[in-house]
């Protein structure tokens, strides 16, 4: 067996604990059980997710409505009651927090050209929490929507019993168009934005753990060995010094990658409970498949190979840095604050390009960004969707030269006396270390 | 040849002078014992010599190689214990031994013999199977010791070598310490124990803030300050 591989199989034991394993097992557990109860709690909950309506015009019209509105995702409830008080009082509408009020009167308005209303009531409860006040107002926003197209159609066949009700409404329709790259597709802007964040919507978070456990891991690996003298041992070894650094850091990236599979694992599953992201992701992407594939937005395998590797030099970049923060690092207990150097640039490079067009900001936020290597990972897929290859190659170049860098800095100080003599002090550090 | 021989070894630290011109010699087969109130550059000194820190100035020589020109070369001839060392704490001590003599010798049947030598050497018996974590101070101790010598080096540089060890663990320890130097194996030791000191070591270096005051057999220096008692010849120099 090689001094490498001996190496790398005794990091990869000190870094997989029992506790690690333990604590990452229960995460994936939780967040399937949250995903899980949330659905089946949706699904039991059907009852609140109907309306009431109590229809008190009962003629032609409100018939109509029930039956448009009826023919939505939301279940109409018919109600014998009169008033919205008696009704949201009654026992048997306890659990219901939506109800339309159809009023006497309405279709006889609507023939005769004067205007009327529906009144849609939302029973707020006091404790009400989660995300069934939100789901409540986007069905009573749908339901609303068909009740009027239908109350429109029936304007229009009395006003103008010559011509289509569809065609009154909307005789111009708009027809969308996408544009990139100078590839035109007839598909609706919507369905593309949606089939890019699709895409991209697991990808940041997934990186952004990448980082933060692979960084946490070499920092404590580093610390632990300093403070537990270890370290003196090996480095009064005849191993080479950069082999000791490389086993830490692929030990590091290793442990980091499973750990990242099993969270994402665990956070499909929650996601998925919740709002089903896969399938409506899945199908949104089926329903503009061709005209996304004509716009290149589908990623090829080596589409796929690029994102990969501005990962991968991401995650080195991030193992280089951390490296030298546990070398600088006072001790284990410290390597909380010492994190905040390479947590900084982390969170610019990950929230920033969410709130910013990179495309139209101006020159010093372009700079800033594009400086930290981690940017490059998170942009990678839609610069990889959106073709811009040359750009997702640059940004690799730029992080093999940072890491390239960093990587030196870690293996020059692991060999020099600063491994044992250099000491960083942040201000949390310190206060954390007076304090105990 | 000398084992290990320094000259004019200074160490600093910004502006604090941890060694401050020290020149002293360790004969082959040797035990040399290196003895000094806390904090006068003992173990500085012994990081030295294990090519762990760089000299200010002067130079250390190891079997004739440069610890900073050949520091590579005289890792393959030392192994050093440092003081309050520990071990891995999630491998078991036979894994740790595996390790390390893999580590140290770079060859799979060297190794074996090696770790199986110093499972021997530990008195450690079915306990090796545990996991470190679950070692009391003397037995993680008795690993240390055994993973330093068991890879046989030809200069073992052990600080404070027994500590945290009872009365019987570290008669033992002395003894194996003894029979290995008879065997030709060169031992410098760092320690605080003078009874320890004058039971192993053949010859003692002082050092008090980092220069040596004086350095003999024990006898010579009990001789030359007129007493039997080393601590006093201790007290005496080092105040």
């Amino acid at each position: 067996m090689n001094i490498f591989t001996v190496l790398l199989r005794k990091e990869i034991k000190e870094l997989l604990t029992r506790q690690l394993v333990i604590s990452i097992a229960a995460m994936i557990f939780v967040f399937y059980v949250i995903g899980k109860s949330v659905g089946s709690h949706s699904r039991a909950s059907g009852a609140s997710n109907s309306i009431v309506v109590m229809d008190l015009d009962r003629s032609e019209l409100s018939a109509r409505l029930l039956k448009a509105m009826g023919g939505g995702k939301t279940p109409i409830k018919p109600s014998a009651f009169t008033g919205i008080a008696s009704a949201m009082a009654a026992p048997e509408h306890a659990a219901e927090n939506s109800f339309l009020v159809i009023p006497d009167g309405l279709a006889r308005s609507v023939e005769e050209g004067r205007p009327s209303r529906l009144e849609f009531y939302s029973r707020f409860r006091k404790d009400a929490s989660g995300m069934g006040p939100a789901m409540a107002a986007s069905r009573i926003r749908k339901v609303s929507a068909l009740a009027a197209a239908e109350a429109s159609a029936y304007a229009l066949e009395r006003k103008a019993p010559g011509l289509p009700p569809a065609f009154l409404r909307d005789p111009a329709p708009a027809e969308e168009y996408v544009v990139i790259d100078g590839r035109t597709e007839k598909v609706p802007l919507g369905q593309v934005v949606g089939f890019i964040q699709s895409q991209s919507y697991f990808f940041p978070i997934a990186v952004f753990f990448i980082v933060i456990l692979s960084a946490q891991m070499i920092m404590t690996a580093v610390a632990t060995e300093k403070e537990n003298k270890t370290l003196e041992t090996l480095l009064s070894s005849p191993v080479d010094r950069r082999l000791l650094v490389l086993s830490k850091l692929t030990a590091s990236s290793i442990i980091a990658a499973a750990l990242s599979v099993a969270y994402m694992l665990g956070m499909r599953s929650f996601m998925g409970g919740i709002t089903g992201a896969a399938e409506s992701a899945s199908a949104s992407a089926a329903a503009a498949g061709p005209a996304l594939i004509k716009l290149g937005l589908i990623i090829t395998t080596q589409g796929y190979l690029l994102i990969g590797l501005s990962v991968l030099f991401c995650i080195l970049c991030a193992l280089s840095m951390a490296f030298i923060l546990g070398i600088l690092s006072e001790d284990v207990k410290s390597i909380q604050a010492m994190l905040m150097p390479l947590m900084m640039p982390l969170m610019i490079s990950y929230l920033m390009p969410i709130f910013i067009d990179l495309s139209t900001a101006g020159w010093g936020i372009k700079a800033l960004l594009y400086a930290i290597p981690f940017t490059h990972a998170f942009m990678a897929p839609q610069n990889v969707m959106m073709g811009n290859f040359a750009r997702a190659g640059w940004g690799i170049a730029y992080q093999a030269a940072v890491f390239a860098v960093f990587v030196t800095l870690a293996a020059r100080l692991f060999s020099g006396d600063a491994l044992l003599t250099l000491r960083l002090r942040l201000p949390g550090a310190r206060k954390k270390a007076a304090a105990q | 040849m000398d084992a290990l021989k320094i000259s004019g070894l200074v160490k600093k630290y910004g502006d604090f002078e941890a060694v401050a011109g020290l020149d002293f010699s360790v004969r082959e087969g040797e035990i040399f014992a290196l003895v000094g109130p806390n904090g006068v550059g003992k173990s500085t000194t012994l990081k030295m010599i294990s090519t762990i820190l760089t000299p200010t100035a002067g130079a250390i020589s190891v079997f004739g190689l440069d610890t900073v020109r050949d520091a590579h070369a005289v890792r393959g001839r030392i192994s050093y214990l440092p003081e309050e060392a520990g071990a891995y704490k999630n491998l078991s001590g036979h894994e740790y031994l595996d390790f390390m003599a893999m580590v140290f010798l770079r060859d799979s049947r060297k190794a074996a013999e090696a770790a199986a030598y110093g499972a021997r050497l530990s008195g450690l018996g079915p306990r090796l199977g545990d996991k470190i974590k679950t070692y009391s101070k003397g037995m993680a101790r008795k690993l240390l010791l055994a993973r330093a010598v068991m890879i046989r080096p030809r200069l073992a540089i052990l600080d404070e070598p027994t500590s945290g060890l009872d009365i019987v663990n570290g008669y033992e320890i002395r003894k194996t310490i003894k029979e290995l130097a008879a065997g030709g194996m060169t031992f410098l030791i760092s320690s605080h124990n003078m009874t320890e000191i004058e039971f192993l070591s053949g010859r003692i270096g002082v050092i008090n803030r980092g220069k040596l005051l004086a350095c003999d057999a024990p006898a010579a220096l009990k001789s030359q300050f007129s007493t039997e008692d080393l601590e006093e010849v201790f007290v005496r120099l080092t105040q």
